[in-house]
C-alpha cells in the first residue's frame, strides 16, 4: 500500500516539476527571441509565477509534515504577490524601449 | 526519480546559463533587470526541485529568502533606472 502511495507521489511531483522545467526553459528562450525589453519581459514573467507554483506543488507531493507544506505555501503566495509587481514597476520603468 | 530530478535539473541549469549570457551580453540595464529576474525565478524553481528530490527543509527556506530578494533586488533596480531618466533628461 505504501508502495503505491510512493509511485503515485513520485508520479504527481515528476509531471508537475517537469512542466514547470521546461516553462522556465522556455522563458530563457524568449529571453532570444524577442525583440524588445517590454516583449521580452512577457516571456520572462510567466514562469516567475506559473513556474514556481507548478515546481512547488511538485515538491509538495513529496513532504508529508504540515510546516514544510505551508513553507512551500508561504514561497507561492509570496513569488504570487512579488512577481507581478517587480515586473510591473520594472515594465514602467523601461518605458517604450 | 533520481531521472525525473536530473532531467528537470538540466532544464533548468540551461536556463539559468542562458539567463547568465543574456546579462554578460552588452546590453541595456533594463534587459540585465528582467534576465536577473528570470535568473531568480530559476533558481527558486531548482531549489524546489532539489527540495522535493532530497526532502530537505533546509532548501525550503533558502527559496522563501531567494523569493525575498529577488523582488527587492527588481524593485531598486527599477528605482534606478526611474531616476537615472530624470537626472538625464
Amino acid at each position: 500500500m505504501s508502495d503505491t502511495l510512493q509511485i503515485l507521489r513520485d508520479v504527481i511531483s515528476a509531471v508537475f516539476m517537469l512542466t514547470g522545467s521546461l516553462l522556465a526553459l522556455v522563458s530563457s528562450i524568449g529571453l532570444f527571441r524577442f525583440s524588445s525589453t517590454r516583449a521580452r519581459m512577457h516571456a520572462t514573467t510567466k514562469p516567475a509565477t506559473l513556474g514556481v507554483l507548478l515546481c512547488a506543488v511538485g515538491a509538495a507531493a513529496q513532504f508529508s509534515d504540515v510546516s514544510s507544506v505551508a513553507k512551500l505555501a508561504v514561497i507561492v503566495v509570496l513569488q504570487l504577490v512579488a512577481a507581478p509587481i517587480g515586473a510591473h514597476m520594472l515594465g514602467r520603468a523601461v518605458g517604450g524601449k | 526519480m533520481t531521472i525525473i530530478a536530473y532531467l528537470s535539473l538540466g532544464c533548468l541549469a540551461t536556463a539559468g546559463l542562458l539567463g547568465v549570457l543574456r546579462i554578460v551580453r552588452r546590453t541595456s540595464l533594463g534587459d540585465r533587470a528582467v534576465a536577473f529576474d528570470m535568473l531568480t525565478s530559476v533558481l527558486t524553481c531548482g531549489l524546489l526541485v532539489s527540495a522535493g528530490v532530497t526532502t530537505d527543509g533546509l532548501n525550503l527556506d533558502l527559496a522563501v529568502l531567494l523569493g525575498l530578494l529577488g523582488f527587492v533586488a527588481s524593485v531598486a533596480i527599477a528605482r534606478f533606472i526611474e531616476s537615472r531618466d530624470e537626472v538625464e533628461s
